[in-house]
C-alpha cells in the first residue's frame, strides 16, 4: 500500500482498466498533439502569409512556449513509472525515488511554463498592442495548442498508468 | 481466406479512387501542396508495423515493449490528424483553395482506409 500512495489520491472508474482503453488513449493523445501543433503552426503560416494585414508576425519567441511544452511532455513519459514509487529497487545507489520525482517536477515545470509562457506572449504581443479579430486569434492559437499539448500529456500519462493493473490481471 | 479475389479488387478501386481524388485536387488547381496528404497517410501505418515489430508485446514478464509500442500509437494517432489538419490548415491560409482541400482529405481518408483494410486481412490469413 504504501509504495502505491502516489497514485491513490487520484481514483480511477472501473472500466477504465481495459486494455483497449488504454491502446485507444495513446491514439487521443497523439491526435491532441497532433492537433495543438497544427493549431499553432496554423497561426505561424497565417502570419507570414499574404491574409495577415497587420504588423504583428510570429517569431521564434512565439515557439519557445511550444517547444517547452513538447520537452516537458516528453520528459514526464520518459520517466519509468515504477521508479517513483520504489527506493527498494534502487539499482543505481539511493534515492532513486527522489531523483525521478525530481525530474518529473522539472517535465511538470516545463508544460506549466510553457502555458504560461504562452498567456504572456498573448499578453504582452497582441492584447498590449491591442490586436483584434484574426491577428488576436494568433495568440489565442498560441495558448490553446500549448494546452492541448498539455492535455496530450495527461491522457498519455493516465493511459500509460492503466498498464499496471491491466498487466497484473494478465499475470494472474 | 478472408479476403478473396472481390475484395482486392474493391480494394483496390478504391486506392485508385483516392489517388485519383488527391492528384486532381493538385492539378485541377495547379498547385501541387495537396500531395503532401498521400505521403502522410502513407507513413501513418509504419510505425505502428515498425514498433509492432521491434516490441513483443506477448512478453508480459517484461514490460520493456510497452513504450515501444506506444510510441508507434502516439505518432500514428499524431500522422493521421495532420493528414486532415494540414489540408485545412493550408485552406485556412489561402495557399489551397476549399474544393481542393476537401478532396484531398477524402481522398486521403480514403488511401489510409484502403492500407489498414489491407494490413487487417493479411493478419486475418497469418492467423491460420
Amino acid at each position: 500500500m504504501e509504495s502505491n500512495r502516489l497514485f491513490h489520491k487520484f481514483p480511477t472508474p472501473a472500466w477504465i482498466n481495459n486494455a483497449n482503453v488504454r491502446t485507444g488513449g495513446v491514439y487521443l493523445s497523439g491526435a491532441m498533439f497532433s492537433l495543438g501543433f497544427f493549431l499553432f503552426l496554423d497561426a505561424a503560416v497565417f502570419s507570414h502569409s499574404a491574409l495577415n494585414g497587420s504588423t504583428i508576425h510570429i517569431t521564434f519567441v512565439d515557439w519557445i512556449p511550444l517547444i517547452c511544452s513538447t520537452l516537458g511532455m516528453t520528459v514526464i513519459n520518459s520517466i519509468e513509472k515504477s521508479r517513483l514509487n520504489s527506493d527498494s529497487f534502487s539499482y543505481s545507489g539511493n534515492g532513486v525515488a527522489w531523483k525521478a520525482r525530481l525530474v518529473l517536477f522539472l517535465g511538470f515545470a516545463l508544460i506549466a511554463g510553457g502555458l504560461a509562457g504562452s498567456v504572456c506572449v498573448l499578453v504582452l504581443n497582441y492584447i498590449v498592442e491591442e490586436a483584434q479579430g484574426r491577428t488576436l486569434w494568433m495568440g489565442v492559437a498560441n495558448c490553446l495548442g500549448n494546452a492541448l499539448v498539455m492535455l496530450s500529456c495527461v491522457v498519455l500519462w493516465v493511459s500509460q498508468n492503466m498498464e499496471d493493473d491491466f498487466q497484473y490481471t494478465l499475470s494472474l | 481466406m478472408a479476403a478473396g479475389l472481390k475484395t482486392i479488387i474493391a480494394l483496390s478501386f478504391v486506392l485508385a479512387i483516392g489517388f485519383l481524388l488527391v492528384i486532381l485536387s493538385a492539378a485541377l488547381f495547379h498547385n501541387y501542396l495537396t500531395l503532401l496528404v498521400v505521403a502522410t497517410y502513407v507513413i501513418a501505418p509504419l510505425p505502428n508495423f515498425i514498433c509492432a515489430k521491434c516490441a513483443n508485446p506477448d512478453d508480459f514478464m517484461g514490460d520493456a515493449g510497452y513504450a515501444v509500442v506506444d510510441f508507434g500509437r502516439f505518432v500514428t494517432g499524431f500522422l493521421v490528424v495532420m493528414g486532415i489538419a494540414l489540408p485545412v490548415m493550408l485552406a485556412h491560409c489561402a495557399l489551397i483553395q476549399v474544393p481542393a482541400m476537401a478532396m484531398s482529405i477524402i481522398g486521403g481518408l480514403l488511401i489510409y482506409g484502403t492500407i489498414i483494410s489491407f494490413a487487417q486481412f493479411f493478419k486475418e490469413e497469418q492467423d491460420f
